[in-house]
């Protein structure tokens, strides 16, 4: 059994429109590249995930699939899968953006949309990251 | 490759001269929770009394396990659990009772597995069935459906009447059940939230015809809402392939389309000279969309 704490670190939203695949894919990616997520760190298994959120099996395994194939996570035999080695926080900060980036684009749209001004949106932004951070 | 568990090809039903279904073939592979959504009258439960044999096709094949749907050998018939809109449990039985005569009835139950769910489920045992309210009548004839561990569970409404509490508590059951693979749930509901989390395969019927069968993860892939800011006025009716739904005002226009991929979005935007977001959207806005 994976540790309570790293069975919860996902936040899976079912009713979000984004198939939970890619939403759990998007956090592992964000986790390791942030350092959040080491390597080493023993992944909950499929049935683990899928039971804790009531969601699934078929959709955790794609994601599992994928990120495997992208080789930021392994897979043992026997044994949980594991963040693979040196991706951690090795991200700079280039590469960390672009993940980042697909969101920022609809942000930047909805704001123009809005007319709202850029330094208005980044005041905005920061006070609801100093928010998150607390 | 998986033997398809079901498989309906050209499936038709009708009764007098109207038309219940028409031309549905799908198939449905062992371990896939397969959710089926909507309208009120739009054909699931005949669809799913085809399925099981209950009542005969007037066009078109249905399979279950390989035979023929309608003449299904008691073998198969024991590898399938099936629990009704309409419960058919006995009145003047306690769920005790109830439990037991159905036990008897298969060659293999699964006792413990009844009592931890009637556990969990809180169904009352003791109580004459005549007594109990709708969701625990909804609970216990899930129960009769499970015991004897079918490979193919087939439920019509199945959380109607249960409270949210329950209903996850059910959904969980059905991931478990799910979990290694070899055996299957279809359901049919109107409770589309449910479907998100759970469903792996989706079925949308539309006046007796699918209107989309496949992965949920395509569905939400590949219907989407794109909210388009040009450079200049668009036309008035934007030239979209798949489009369910637009409406356009000046340089801003909104639309909803399906067969939606990435690399339709570059082209799109030098077409119209604007800058596109693509959002997902719930799949209540997509069966709504699906219907307009």
């Amino acid at each position: 059994m994976a540790s309570p704490s790293i069975l919860r670190i996902f936040t899976l939203q079912p009713n979000l429109g984004v198939p939970i695949y890619l939403q759990l894919i998007h956090q592992v990616r964000r986790m390791v590249a942030s350092g959040q997520l080491t390597p080493g760190t023993e992944l909950p298994s499929v049935r683990e995930v899928a039971t804790e959120y009531t969601v699934n099996p078929t959709t955790i395994s794609k994601a599992y699939g994928l990120l495997e194939n992208e080789g930021l996570v392994q897979r043992n035999r026997g044994k949980p899968m594991t963040i693979s080695p040196g991706r951690h926080g090795s991200a700079s900060l280039a590469q960390r953006l672009k993940q980042i980036e697909p969101q920022v684009e609809a942000l930047v749209l909805a704001a123009r949309q809005l007319e709202l001004k850029a330094a208005d949106l980044c005041e905005f932004i920061e006070k609801k990251m100093e928010k998150a951070r607390d | 490759m998986t033997e398809p568990l079901v498989s309906t090809r050209g499936l038709g039903k009708t009764i007098g001269r109207k038309v219940i279904l028409r031309d549905i073939a799908l198939e449905v592979t062992p371990g896939s929770i397969v959710g089926i959504i909507g309208k009120n009258g739009a054909g699931k439960t005949t669809l799913l009394e085809i399925l099981l044999g209950f009542s005969p096709a007037s066009s078109g094949s249905a399979q279950l396990f390989g035979h023929d749907s309608f003449a299904l050998p008691a073998t198969i018939k024991g590898r399938i659990g099936f629990v009704p809109q309409q419960d058919e449990l006995i009145n003047l039985l306690t769920g005790q009772q109830q439990l037991a005569l159905v036990a008897a009835l298969h060659g293999h139950w699964n006792a413990a597995l009844i009592e931890r769910l009637r556990k969990t489920w809180e169904v009352p045992m003791d109580r004459i069935i005549q007594n109990l309210s709708g969701g625990e009548r909804q609970k216990l004839s899930t129960l009769t459906a499970l015991g004897h561990e079918p490979e193919l569970l087939v439920l019509d409404e199945p959380v109607a009447s249960l409270d949210p509490i329950s209903r996850r508590r059910f959904l969980r059951e059905m991931i478990e059940i799910t979990a290694e693979r070899t055996r299957t749930v279809l359901f049919s509901t109107h409770i589309i939230s449910d479907l998100e989390r759970v469903a792996d395969q989706i079925w949308i019927l539309r006046d007796g015809a699918i209107a989309w069968a496949g992965p949920l993860d395509s569905l939400q892939e590949s219907v989407v809402r794109l909210s388009v800011n040009a450079r200049r006025s668009l036309p008035s009716v934007l030239p979209l392939a798949g489009c369910l739904s637009q409406r356009v005002a000046g340089e801003r226009a909104s639309a909803v389309v399906t067969q939606w991929t990435g690399q339709r979005l570059a082209q799109l935007q030098e077409t119209l000279d604007a800058e596109i977001a693509v959002e997902p959207l719930g799949l209540e806005d997509i069966f709504v969309e699906l219907h307009s």
